[in-house]
């Protein structure tokens, strides 16, 4: 049964009508399955005659669902499954390849959205408001209440911002699939990594420059705490393949606000703001400060990368 | 559906609206689908008694030839589009099965031919070629329906062995013994009915 330009033989009317209502006997709707693949005319008179009978609702109802979503949407959320697909199996992989223009481009944007969307639980859920918060809580106390020790509040947490991000966003209570994750070629340190570099995409611009936007009144520069801020974080990660996440984030986020706080917590009230911000100083500014955070931040990574190997392995909770 | 329109319309218009469809044209997979999503609808729903699953596989289809129609390279497109149905039907039952069952033993995996029906190809196009022919009718009413439906799923709608077996539920070996036997009936009944064109040579 090859192509021909003219088919010598149609389909008689009543055997249209009979197959549309599913009663042609089987040879006879045989040939008329094959004689339809090659030639259009017939299979629009079929088709008709089958949308004229009880299938017809059924053949608007998917007519309706095939040329709603954008054929990009169809492209994205459509996988090839797996080794039945022996035909479609290329063509699908000729389609997937960009030379379609506008339609093969668009998946790209979507794929970039899903990646962010599964760059870590704690970005889309509790973590994103709070560093928000952080952020609004600090413009509103300094412009608001005319607090002037805003900057240096908001220097004294955003450290720990970060910290509570990488955190929240691996482990075993982040990912109800983590010894499957962890298991992955994709997942372990690959994924923790990921995760931490969408945590600091989002927090770094966001807290530094809210604290440019602060009055200084004596605090150190708003950019001070990038640095203590991505060393934290390594170190965080670094730790965490020896406790899980969640301890280790405590111990280094509550180790910082322990040193940048005690002060203040002994001093008299009104001098709290004066002693955080000197205390601050002395934690962030100058090179030798800032040295030994950078060096803090290369051990951390070296650690980080020593110890690697925990990372194939499921976190502790 | 005037019959004046048949020589420039044969598959050089469904071509033209696959090639459209590639470049995400709505309008023409509209016109797509009204020329071939009733007959697709009529021919899985002869294959499939569950009219929920004919549904989804005539929607998965067409979301197919959306991602795939950059890659139909000329052929006829109405056969193009039953091999892409009858991929998905096969597909689909299986989920079902897998669902259904807790471990189904598959049958052996052997490394049949793409189509199993190739062995005999010679049979296969003296069937087709004599569809046009009463008798053959006749001979193919004489065989068993479970004969019968190996057959359509082998010869009329190119399924391979395996997916055969998938589709109709039953081993693979089954496929093949039943389309051997399907053949020899099938001639046996010829030769009854209609000695001079096949008996020679069979």
């Amino acid at each position: 049964m090859t192509h021909r330009d003219s088919h010598p033989w149609h389909v008689p009317d009543d055997q249209v009508t009979r197959y549309a209502e599913g009663t042609l006997p089987e040879p006879d709707a045989w040939s008329l399955e094959k004689h339809v693949e090659g030639c259009t005319r017939c299979a629009s008179r079929v088709s008709a005659a089958v949308g004229g009978t009880a299938a017809g609702a059924v053949l608007a109802a998917v007519r309706a669902a095939v040329l709603e979503p954008a054929p990009a949407a169809a492209v994205a959320a459509k996988p090839v499954p797996g080794p039945a697909v022996r035909t479609p199996a290329p063509e699908a992989a000729v389609a997937a390849r960009p030379a379609a223009g506008a339609v093969g481009r668009r998946p790209v944007v979507s794929r970039t959205a899903r990646l962010l969307w599964a760059a870590g639980p704690a970005v889309r859920g509790a973590w994103l408001p709070a560093v928000l918060g952080v952020a609004v809580a600090a413009a509103a106390l300094s412009y608001g209440a005319g607090f002037p020790g805003a900057r240096a509040l908001l220097l004294a947490i955003a450290p720990v911002v970060p910290v509570a991000g990488v955190a929240l966003s691996y482990g075993p209570h982040a990912d109800p699939l983590h010894e499957v994750t962890a298991a992955t070629p994709g997942g372990g340190l690959r994924l923790a990594l990921i995760r931490t570099v969408a945590v600091l995409a989002v927090s770094l611009p966001l807290l530094t420059l809210t604290g440019l936007l602060l009055p200084a009144s004596g605090a150190p520069a708003a950019a001070a705490w990038l640095l203590p801020g991505l060393a934290l974080a390594l170190a965080s990660l670094a730790l965490a393949s020896f406790v899980g996440c969640r301890a280790a984030a405590g111990v280094t986020g509550g180790g910082w606000l322990c040193a940048v706080l005690t002060p203040v917590a002994v001093a008299p009230g009104d001098a709290a703001a004066p002693r955080l911000a000197e205390q601050l100083s002395r934690c962030l500014d100058g090179v030798a400060a800032q040295g030994a955070w950078a060096a803090a931040a290369v051990l951390s990574a070296t650690l980080l990368a020593a110890r690697r190997p925990a990372y194939d392995r499921p976190l502790r909770p | 559906m005037g019959g004046q329109r048949e020589k420039d319309d044969g598959s050089g218009g469904d071509a033209a609206l696959l090639r459209a469809v590639a470049r995400g044209d709505a309008t023409a997979m509209a016109a797509l689908y009204d020329r071939h999503a009733g007959w697709l609808h009529a021919r899985l729903t002869r294959r499939c008694a569950d009219p929920e699953l004919v549904r989804e596989v005539l929607q998965e289809t067409f979301v197919t030839v959306w991602r795939s129609a950059a890659g139909h390279r000329g052929q006829e497109a109405g056969g193009w589009l039953w091999t892409i149905a009858a991929r998905r039907l096969v597909d689909a039952r299986r989920a079902q099965e897998r669902a259904g069952r807790v471990a189904g033993p598959l049958p052996e995996l052997e490394s049949s031919g793409r189509y199993g029906s190739a062995a005999a190809p010679s049979a296969e196009d003296r069937v087709l070629a004599g569809l046009e022919y009463g008798d053959v009718g006749t001979a193919l009413d004489r065989i068993s329906p479970e004969l019968r439906e190996v057959l359509r799923a082998t010869v009329v709608d190119g399924l391979s062995t395996r997916e055969a077996a998938r589709l109709l539920g039953i081993p693979e070996g089954t496929v093949k013994s039943r389309a051997r036997r399907a053949r020899v009936e099938l001639r046996e009944a010829l030769a009854q009915l209609n000695p001079s064109p096949l008996g020679g040579t069979a």
